[in-house]
């Protein structure tokens, strides 16, 4: 065969390969944006996940709060209130407040839940109703609401009828992802404060200092095998060997720390390769000239070499954070599937990606919330990059 | 040689590229309902579907037979079955049959109705069971006392079986006790409780039923703290009363979505028991004249061995 034909051939392949990763990722945004570009707005980012539960004493026979203008949902003129069957984003029926009078006797209420001491609590636009007690026409007590699986009609005409409500118990907006993206960054951030500088200075060592033994090949070696271990193993081994460890600082459960330091140790090898490439293309020359004008091994190593592999280092924290935002079978292990809304450093909390594991593993996986939180991470993720890429412009002293 | 292995490489690349995307853009649907009459069409649900292991478990299914059609939700199969004259699913009871033109199959003979569920002759349902950590094992007196009243909230009131039947739970409502009437027994319930945090485990099944009651228990006890951390059925014993009830995992109730094994030893436990069922209904369109099925029946329709409802016997 000529060596037309061959190059052609060998041409081919490569169109094809970029062809296809370029079809594959354009499909993969293609589908995360049709299915989740219509759940993402402002709301989901900036709520918390859990709503708050409010119980408020009301013990009122209601009013007349008769209104001009229309409101959405159907409106009761003797409460003040009007409720809307919706639909919420983990696809549950709720029962919406979609308006409420400023003086109807459900929107300031007093807290009848202990501890918080008769605090005024009230209804606004967007909460849902879960039950209310009231006092039948007949004087008996009982309740009505979602929690009964009634729409909201049933629920206006039971109250409308009622001599009295006595309480009510409703819901806050909530389903917001704020609490998981918090996590994230923080994740990012511990694990990064302590894998970076230990995965940075053992790349040093074994580049500058470490002599061409069979005992260092070794370590290389190993640390290289490192990369190739399943994430979940990792996982396993933060929670028996290094939880113990973060019970030092006063952890009880899994938390986010102990996270953070099993995510280090995935990280380590990824820094320490990246690091040591970097050093590997610094030109022996500087290191000679330095040496030459009577600086130390350490002063060259660290005020002549290391500036110049800024930016391999930095490739080095883009590939891990990147492991950091996609990991989540380690951290099931390690951080809990819980998602909580004030995350600290002691507590259990859930990555993005851990929290599109528990919308994905429920009874009903729900693929909107999962690929709009998606796009999220695709986003973070591009402004990291630049982020990063920023800081690499600064730094980088081109000697060369 | 090198030819060679370059021309396989590009084939490769080009059955790759035919599998791939297609995969990527259904959501995971698997086949294509086939539109003559005489076939059955087979839906199914997802994997991590709860209601396919318990349906599965039930009929005591070995293998799916490949032509079964992946559905999303239980929504969807029922969408799915009433527009097909030609299928079969499965879907929780509370499902509206009607609204979505299916018909409830009877299993066994038993036809599936709440009553049928909770006396146990319909015999395909699960249920969704609990356990505490032993008595004295919480860490405080509080906790302890805030887990009783919750599981008698979530057990025998009023408010906490009309919860769990609201979010999809079978439960004999004629059973409750208005809360107000238990509140009596639970003292601690008056307390200011924001500093204790409940943390149960196990089943991943039960979360839409239990969050909703943890929710409503809320600020009806004192503001307790909650952290739910559902994994799975194995870990609900394991977490409570087994070996990592002091790890890091520990928490203070456990749930199944099954019996507890007898391995799982829960004679330990404060208290144990089962708050709700789950029932699984066979499913077939409302044209379709089929009415009572066997687990042999349905275990030859999924495993692709019986093909057609005529033969079906």
């Amino acid at each position: 065969m000529s060596t037309k034909i061959k190059d052609k051939i060998l041409n081919t392949i490569t169109y094809f390969a970029s062809g296809i990763s370029v079809f594959v990722l354009g499909a993969v945004l293609v589908f995360l944006f049709s299915k989740g570009f219509s759940t993402l707005n402002w709301d989901l980012i900036v709520n918390n996940y859990w709503s708050q539960n409010l119980l408020g004493t009301v013990d009122s026979v209601g009013g007349d709060y008769t209104i001009s203008e229309e409101v959405d949902g159907i409106y009761s003129a003797r409460w003040g209130i009007a409720l809307k069957d919706n639909v919420n984003s983990q696809k549950e029926k709720v029962i919406e407040v979609t308006y409420i009078h400023p003086e109807s006797p459900l929107k300031t209420m007093l807290s009848s839940s202990a501890g918080d001491n008769n605090k005024e609590i009230t209804l606004e636009d967007g909460y849902t109703i879960q039950k209310i007690d009231i006092v039948t026409s007949d004087g008996i007590p009982t309740f009505t609401g979602k929690i009964m699986s009634q729409d909201a009609a049933t629920v206006i005409s039971n109250i409308d009828s009622a001599q009295k409500i006595t309480s009510i118990y409703y819901k806050t907006t909530g389903g917001g992802i704020r609490s998981s993206l918090i996590t994230t960054l923080y994740l990012i951030v511990i694990s990064l404060v302590i894998a970076l500088p230990i995965g940075v200075c053992s790349a040093i060592y074994l580049h500058e200092y470490a002599s061409k033994s069979k005992l260092n090949k070794l370590i290389r070696q190993g640390i290289e095998t490192l990369t190739g271990v399943p994430s979940i193993v990792y996982g396993l081994m933060g929670v028996t060997v290094l939880f113990p460890v973060t019970q030092l600082f006063g952890a009880t459960t899994t938390s986010i720390l102990l996270g953070g330091l099993t995510m280090s140790i995935i990280l380590l090898p990824t820094i320490m390769k990246s690091t040591e490439e970097a050093l590997i293309v610094v030109p022996q020359s500087l290191r000679d000239g330095s040496l030459s004008l009577g600086a130390t091994k350490s002063q060259t190593i660290f005020k002549v070499v290391l500036p110049c592999a800024v930016n391999g280092i930095l490739t080095g924290v883009l590939l891990s954070i990147g492991r950091v935002i996609g990991e989540s079978a380690a951290l099931i292990y390690t951080m809990g599937t819980f998602i909580n809304d004030s995350p600290k450093l002691l507590s259990q909390g859930t990555t993005l990606s851990l929290m599109i594991w528990s919308f994905m593993s429920g009874e009903q996986p729900n693929f909107e919330l999962a690929s709009a939180i998606s796009i999220i991470i695709l986003v973070i993720v591009l402004v990291l990059n630049f982020i990063v890429k920023a800081i690499a412009k600064k730094f980088t002293k081109n000697f060369a | 040689m090198k030819k060679l292995l370059s021309l396989l490489l590009a084939g490769l690349l080009i059955a790759g590229c035919s599998s791939t995307p297609t995969n990527n853009e259904n959501g995971g649907e698997t086949a294509k309902p086939n539109t003559s009459a005489s076939v059955i069409n087979v839906y199914t649900r997802d994997g991590s579907s709860g209601t396919r292991e318990a349906f599965e478990g039930a009929i005591g299914l070995e293998e799916l037979t490949q032509n079964a059609i992946e559905v999303s939700s239980n929504g969807d199969m029922a969408t799915k079955v009433g527009n097909d004259t030609a299928g079969i699913g499965y879907v929780s009871l509370s499902t509206d049959f009607e609204a979505n033109n299916i018909k409830a199959l009877s299993f066994e003979g038993v036809v599936p109705t709440v009553e049928t569920v909770l006396d146990g002759t319909y015999t395909m349902q699960r249920p969704f069971a609990f356990v505490t950590r032993a008595a004295g094992d919480f860490g405080s007196d509080e906790k302890e006392q805030l887990v009783a009243a919750f599981i008698d909230f979530l057990q025998n009131s009023t408010e906490g079986m009309a919860i769990v039947e609201s979010a999809h739970g079978i439960v004999d409502m004629t059973k409750g006790t208005p809360w107000a009437e238990l509140a009596k027994n639970h003292p601690i319930v008056t307390q200011d409780n924001s500093a204790i945090t409940l943390v149960t485990a196990g089943s991943t099944s039960v979360s839409k039923t239990l969050q909703a009651a943890l929710e409503a228990f809320q600020p009806m006890a004192g503001n307790f703290q909650i952290s739910m951390n559902q994994t799975g059925s194995g870990d609900g014993y394991k977490r409570v009363l087994g070996d990592e009830k002091d790890g890091a995992n520990a928490a203070d109730i456990g749930f199944a979505s099954r019996n507890f094994k007898t391995e799982e030893d829960v004679t330990n436990a404060m208290t144990t028991g089962v708050y709700c069922i789950d029932a699984v209904v066979a499913v077939v369109n409302k044209a379709n004249s089929l009415t009572n099925v066997t687990g042999q029946n349905l275990n030859d329709i999924f495993a692709g061995t019986v093909t057609s409802f005529t033969d079906v016997k």
